[in-house]
């Protein structure tokens, strides 16, 4: 099994992440041997994206640097549970032709990170059906680690 | 620039000269090599595409339910000149728009790039209308598509009067046989990373020669990215109950249907109905007895009850094909 120790914690700008990253300091603020690493994911380009005359790369460059203010606002929450910059590492990835929930099982694997943190948000069976519910599609694939879903 | 009849090779304009539609139009015809002001296009004219020149016949309509058929100005009706064989165009139309499925607006979009990517990939499959794209003057992604000769699928299903327990028994079982092998083709293009993105009863027909059901109008996309193949997943299980039941039963059909009516409806509870079109009647076993249960379990997998739902077409086809061959 992998090493619970390496923690990936999915983040976006929502205040939900704020909660996230809150409980995740509380819970590991005190042990040294936790390393976190924050993973920001964002959708490939819509479809009419391109046909507006935009490139990738503009849209890459766009979406990394929104992860980047994620990412720092992130950092500080975690400083407050005295979790400092040495221990956090970022990753922020497209999700090129796969969707959230396994780009996140990806990283995790790559990664070898033995616990990764979700948020959950309330949505309905409907919006579930349509728009996915990624931390049960993560839960689902799970195997030999540990899902934290914090909602 | 626009161009005439004096722009194209002499034995083009003879060709043109010698069809009807020449003897019927009383403005000079204007010949495009460039379709992006596609609404300029008008019978008679003639597009440039792929060294082929095509007259304009009409126009294809807009049959969507309930409203009065609307042309389509991107999809001409055409005569390939040289060869006298009809097709249909498509033209560039990168058109945006909202589409309702149940409570929620999800954006759409006309994608000619999609449609022509599928078109490639199908280019050998029986389940799909046959075309060809290729750039005009200016780029445009123009498709030259093959007219299937046949039948809507939901006039197909209603060519028979007879009452829907003789339909279930003598004619179903053929027609689900069919859409099986259109629920597979679907199936076929989510493994390449397509989706349909229109999945609705009047885009499949079914050749009148071979009573083959073929797939058209695959050029919508929607941005779902985390459940990709939802919607075609859905439309694949609506399209499925409207076959097997003829039709879509909300609470007005059953009150006004006289072997159903208000004791039926009695007994619907919101768990028999439609996770997404919230009144739509998915327990049809309720209204038609003679539904085997392996069938309605299908159906009720699209229900507001439902606490597990299909996350393939595969998984939907394998539990059909098992309840189709129990009929």
């Amino acid at each position: 099994m992998a090493d619970w120790h390496k923690i990936l914690v999915a983040v976006d700008d929502s205040s939900l992440s704020e909660r996230v990253l809150n409980y995740v300091g509380e819970v590991v603020g005190g042990i040294d041997k936790v390393g976190i690493c924050l993973l920001h994911v964002y959708p490939e380009p819509p479809p009419y994206y391109f046909t507006e005359k935009h490139t990738l790369q503009e849209y890459r460059e766009e979406k990394e640097a929104a992860a980047r203010q994620v990412f720092d606002r992130a950092g500080k929450v975690l400083e407050n549970h005295a979790i400092g910059a040495a221990r956090i590492t970022t990753s922020c990835q497209m999700a090129t032709g796969k969707t959230f929930s396994k780009t996140i099982l990806q990283v995790q694997k790559d990664g070898g990170f033995g616990t990764v943190v979700l948020g959950k948000r309330g949505i309905s069976k409907a919006e579930e059906f349509l728009f996915g519910s990624v931390s049960n599609a993560v839960i689902r694939e799970s195997h030999d680690f540990t899902v934290w879903v914090v909602s | 620039m626009t161009k005439t009849l004096q722009d194209i090779p002499e034995h083009i304009v003879s060709l043109y000269k010698a069809h009807p539609v020449s003897s019927s139009i009383r403005r000079q015809p204007k010949v495009y090599e460039d379709t992006s002001n596609f609404s300029s296009i008008d019978y008679g004219d003639v597009i440039v595409a792929d060294n082929r020149y095509f007259v304009v016949t009409g126009h294809t309509v807009e049959g969507r339910f309930g409203v009065d058929d609307q042309p389509k100005q991107w999809v001409p009706k055409v005569v390939d000149l040289e060869s006298g064989v009809s097709h249909i165009l498509k033209l560039v139309f990168h058109e945006v728009f909202s589409v309702s499925v149940g409570s929620f607006t999800i954006p759409c979009y006309r994608s000619p790039e999609k449609e022509a990517r599928i078109l490639e990939l199908t280019e050998d499959h029986p389940r799909f209308m046959k075309g060809k794209a290729v750039e005009d003057e200016a780029g445009n992604l123009v498709r030259i598509l093959d007219i299937i000769s046949g039948r809507r699928l939901d006039k197909h299903i209603y060519r028979h009067e007879c009452s829907h327990e003789e339909y279930f028994v003598s004619y179903l079982p053929g027609i689900l046989k069919e859409y099986i092998e259109c629920a597979k083709a679907i199936s076929f293009l989510h493994q390449a990373g397509f989706r349909h993105g229109d999945i609705r009863r009047d885009h499949i027909l079914v050749e009148y020669t071979t009573g083959t059901f073929r797939w058209i109008d695959f050029d919508y996309e929607f941005y779902l990215p985390e459940r990709p193949f939802a919607l075609d997943l859905f439309e694949l299980g609506n399209l499925l109950m409207y076959l097997v039941v003829r039709g879509n039963y909300h609470p007005k059909e059953i009150v006004d249907d006289p072997g159903l009516g208000q004791k039926v409806l009695d007994t619907i509870t919101p768990e028999d109905q439609s996770l997404l079109s919230r009144n739509r009647v998915v327990n049809l076993r309720k209204l038609f007895p003679y539904i085997p249960e392996t069938m309605n379990n299908i159906f009720m997998h699209f229900s507001q009850g439902a606490s597990v739902w299909y996350d393939t077409v595969d998984e939907f086809v394998e539990e059909l094909e098992q309840a189709a061959a129990s009929l």
